[in-house]
């Protein structure tokens, strides 16, 4: 510590008289606000905190339409903790210098470091909503909105392309190399040691002092220069690229931590654990606290509904936190409006394994039946300027990797104006796209859909033909039609959209309350080339559109669900174990994981090594390999008795079946409800996720709500 | 206006040689009294300092201050086109977007000459203050250079302790570890051999190798290199130009995280 001097001093840029340096204990900085623990006044309750409530199917029963994100106990111990951290802020000053619009990068720094050595949620969000009031009260809203994305580790809305970092290793180490004197074999070594790169950064920064001190970096700095980073094609690209993460890099004051996470968003992985769930329940109680409204937790719950639900519509943090601003954050629902153009978090569905269990959840209430197609969702937006979007399940535009489906949207698009039809000026609809035979006419299963191209797609060369099931419409013509009854919204779609054989169609439904004609209806969308059913209220409010709910009112039933447990998991593939016998040469089984959306971490469930063809194997094996990792990721919680031959980055999910789950010593996912984990019993490899990516993977709360229900059907 | 000229063009080719792989570009500023220069590497970690003083040059006009902004590796190339013996003239006018180096060989009358193109480069005024060291040693630059060499296979940083009579430059790495230990030496006839050590407080610093090297690229401007230390504190590597002047290395030492 008594070093932690800059030599910078020494040789001064408006030259002062010599002045050697003393070690001096404690400067100022050293009360920096990552260093203070600042817990130590609040009792340590945390542990005893109550899960969320879509933990719980009890507590769930109890507030059937609208399960909330916290529970009255949480916001109150969140109110607490709020007051604590406040508290411990209170003179906290922000900007560089009172008059400075800068925002030191390293105060944002400061608090991912907080962050990180931090596992309480609640704690963790009370250090970031404390954040981002101080940010709102001392800076603008537009810093504000950089932070936001900052501290997810992205820079825009997921919509919107090319905004992604994940910058080699290569390249990241030789810039570590050139702007902290060390050689590149050194930093590799290091990296193998401590298996970070970002806290290799640091450690070589700190090793090695500057003689000037460069100008400080600041939020806004860093943010544009990111952005120009993950912008820049083309064939100087690499070199701008280089250029620009130099300077950034040696502009890292070696006192803080800006070096440690400035490598890791470059990277592409913050891993502070901070999910999107708790960013906008910190931007909920920052708002609160911001606009001087009572913190009860009536308000807190208050402002986070509608900040989540505002972004279920528009997940546009730059959208929400401005309109918030400007309005008041209880105000935003009023000016947060569904936007053809920006994709709205789709609606899911919650498994069940029995038509019975169907029928209990619809007892008395009107529902209606629909084939569940085998495909990919797509969300088709048509602009009123003509233009026609898609969007996957997780927001990303798909519009250049399915030419044909705009294509195909324009074609029926058409065809409404030709007919006397209303004309439509702009839509949105939730669809399945999926692989369809021109010769027979009949649905081809996921499998062919999978073999499509990712990238560079021509419309020409496209051998695999797709046609649309649209089961919902969510816009119409400048109007929301979200909070319309499903019999409603469906009233609108067949009257004003004209269906295309083989290539738009409407998703095939029946209205039944009859057991055996739901059988029926099952067995033959099996026939029909389908998954199962979905199942959904049809009437009242229930019935209404809710953006990225896994809603009751919506329910899956599978065919394969018939026996074990329901619905098929997709789980991260975080290891591997060297193949013996047949399998030598190739990974003989992996180590998946569930993704626990609260801590960010990756929960150890099970071992796999049935339901692989040897060509899965094979090509398993070439698309893993080069992804392998000397250690363990540190979001990985594993059992040391249950680690594998070697370890992968997570990027690929597996489909997985299971006979049952049950508690396990030796596996993780859930662990922090229940001690032990839960592991699956007997899984089978169904096929690769490519559709999802590892944070949609199955979450450790679902694993567990899994468990539970099982539980209580076998008790 | 700037005109000046070297004897032998081979003086300037070493000192842009000794510089341009820690800096890229920088600022000649054109004094009456010479040139000097003062730019930091990219790392912001070696400091580089020269002065090209009057008595270098054997003819020498600067009426107002000028200041070239050059890419070093570009001029690099530029006086290797020239040879080692020939006359160098430097020209420069008042406000300047390029320079012109201008070769002629001593025998026969051959004038080649070279421009190059001026940058525009940012640069902070860096101030320097003259300070007390707590040790100064001088020995031969080559030696320096050779221990430095070899200890920079061995590790990344050099670790250097100055004690009452001895200098020891040791180096710790995975695969092994070396040191080297100088005590003062006089040779009257070879006075270049000299090794003196003058010390007020023992010192013990650590710098990173990587930059070490960089600076015995200088090797070739002097015979000797000195060395001053003091806690805590940039260190100075300087070697003297024999025709007026001097090559400056300040560099920062390592610190260690434990302490």
């Amino acid at each position: 510590m008594a070093q932690q001097q800059s030599i910078g001093r020494f040789f001064s840029a408006n030259g002062t008289t010599a002045q050697k340096l003393e070690s001096k204990p404690a400067s100022s900085n050293a009360a920096k606000r990552s260093l203070t623990p600042s817990l130590d006044s609040s009792p340590k309750r945390r542990e005893t905190v109550a899960p969320t409530d879509d933990t719980d199917p009890t507590s769930e029963e109890d507030r059937p339409t609208e399960p909330q994100m916290s529970t009255k106990e949480e916001v109150e111990k969140l109110i607490e903790l709020g007051e604590v951290e406040h508290a411990h802020h209170k003179n906290e000053k922000l900007m560089a210098t009172p008059s400075s619009s800068k925002l030191p990068y390293s105060k944002l720094t400061s608090v991912f470091e907080e962050i990180e050595a931090e596992s309480g949620r609640l704690k963790m969000i009370s250090i970031i909503s404390e954040f981002y009031l101080e940010v709102l009260q001392q800076s603008t809203v537009d810093k504000l909105v950089k932070i936001v994305y900052l501290s997810i580790n992205r820079l825009g809305p997921d919509y919107e392309p090319d905004l992604e970092l994940g910058l080699g290793e290569t390249l990241l180490i030789k810039a570590i190399s050139e702007c902290y004197g060390r050689a590149s074999s050194k930093i590799k070594q290091d990296y193998k040691t401590f298996g970070d790169l970002g806290l290799v950064a640091q450690q070589s920064r700190s090793g090695q002092p500057t003689m000037f001190k460069p100008t400080p970096l600041d939020v806004d700095l860093v943010f544009d220069s990111l952005t120009k980073i993950a912008k820049s094609t083309g064939k100087d690209s690499q070199m701008k690229k280089v250029g620009l993460i130099n300077k950034l890099l040696t502009a890292c004051e070696r006192k803080t931590t800006e070096a440690k996470f400035l490598i890791r968003s470059l990277e592409g992985k913050l891993r502070i654990g901070l999910a999107e769930k708790t960013v906008l329940i910190g931007l909920a109680q920052a708002f609160t606290n911001y606009e001087n409204h009572a913190m009860t937790p009536e308000n807190i719950t208050k402002a986070e509904d509608i900040i989540r639900e505002s972004f279920s519509l528009i997940p546009n943090y730059e959208i929400i936190i401005k309109t918030a601003y400007e309005h008041g954050i209880f105000n935003l629902l009023d000016h947060i409006h569904l936007t053809p153009g920006i994709p709205l978090k789709p609606m899911l569905a919650k498994p069940t394994k029995s038509i019975s269990e169907v029928l209990d959840r619809f007892q008395g209430e009107e529902f209606t039946c629909e084939y569940k197609y085998d495909g990919e969702r797509a969300q088709v937006h048509l602009l009123s300027d003509g233009s026609v979007r898609i969007y996957s399940r997780n927001s990303e535009d798909m519009s250049q990797r399915y030419p044909d489906l705009i294509a195909i949207i324009k074609d029926f698009i058409k065809v409404q104006e030709d007919s006397d039809g209303t004309p439509i000026k702009s839509l949105i609809l939730d669809c399945e796209a999926v692989a369809w035979d021109r010769q027979l006419n009949k649905i081809l299963p996921f499998q062919v859909l999978s073999t499509r191209k990712r990238k560079d797609v021509n419309e020409k060369d496209i051998k695999v033909h797709i046609c649309l099931f649209a089961f919902d419409i969510l816009y119409l013509n400048g109007e929301s039609v979200v909070n319309k009854t499903l019999a409603e919204r469906r009233e609108l779609m067949y009257e004003n959209l004209k269906p295309i054989e083989g290539k738009f169609c409407f998703a095939t439904s029946r209205n039944s309350s009859n057991l055996d004609e739901l059988q029926i209806f099952l067995d033959q969308s099996v026939k029909d080339s389908c998954e199962g059913l979905m199942v959904k209220m049809l009437n009242s409010k229930e019935s209404y559109y809710e953006p990225s709910k896994r809603s009751r009112n919506w329910l899956k039933l599978k065919k394969d669900y018939l026996a074990g447990v329901g619905d098929s998991l997709d789980l991260v593939v975080v290891g591997a174990y060297n193949g013996r016998g047949k399998r030598t040469g190739n990974y003989g089984g992996f180590l998946l994981a569930s993704y626990n959306d609260d801590t960010g971490e990756f929960e150890t469930t099970c071992k796999i090594g049935t339901g692989f063809s040897d060509e899965d194997l094979t090509s398993l094996y070439n698309s893993l390999h080069p992804t392998e990792i000397s250690q363990p990721k540190g979001s990985y919680v594993y059992d040391p008795s249950a680690v594998p031959d070697v370890w992968f980055e997570p990027t690929t999910l597996f489909e997985v079946l299971t006979a049952d789950l049950s508690l396990s010593p030796i596996y993780k996912a859930g662990h922090q409800e229940f001690t032990k984990g839960i592991s699956l019993r007997f899984p089978r490899f169904l096929r690769i996720r490519e559709d999802k990516g590892v944070e949609d993977a199955t979450t450790s709360e679902q694993v567990i709500e899994f468990y539970s229900k099982q539980a209580s059907v076998q008790s | 206006m700037l005109e000046g000229k070297f004897d032998e063009a081979s003086l300037l080719k070493k000192i842009v040689d000794s510089i341009k792989d820690s800096v890229k570009m920088c600022n000649i500023n054109c004094t009456e009294h010479g040139l000097t220069v003062q730019a930091v590497d990219d790392s912001r970690v070696l400091l580089v300092s020269l002065l090209v003083g009057q008595s270098a040059f054997t003819e020498y006009r600067c009426d107002r201050d000028i200041t070239l902004g050059i890419e070093l590796d570009s001029f690099g190339k530029i006086l290797r086109c020239g040879n080692n013996e020939d006359y160098l003239t430097l020209l420069a006018e008042d406000k300047p977007d390029s320079v012109m180096a201008i070769f002629e060989d001593k025998k026969k009358e051959r004038v080649s000459e070279y421009s190059l193109k001026l940058m525009d480069i940012d640069s902070e005024f860096l101030n320097i203050d003259d300070m007390d060291y707590d040790a100064v040693i001088t020995m031969p630059s080559t030696e320096f250079g050779k221990t430095v060499k070899d200890l920079k296979n061995l590790s990344e940083s050099l670790n250097i302790v100055v004690t009452k009579d001895s200098v020891k430059l040791s180096s710790e790495g995975e695969s092994g570890s070396g040191s080297v230990v100088l005590k003062p030496y006089s040779d009257i006839d070879h006075p270049e051999e000299t090794i003196s050590i003058n010390l007020d407080n023992p010192v013990d610093l650590t710098f990173g190798l990587k930059y070490l090297g960089d600076i015995i690229k200088a090797t070739s401007l002097s015979s000797s290199i000195t060395i001053k230390l003091a806690d805590k504190t940039p260190a100075l590597f300087e070697y003297k130009l024999d025709a007026g002047g001097y090559l400056r290395f300040y560099l920062a030492p390592k610190f260690d995280e434990d302490e």
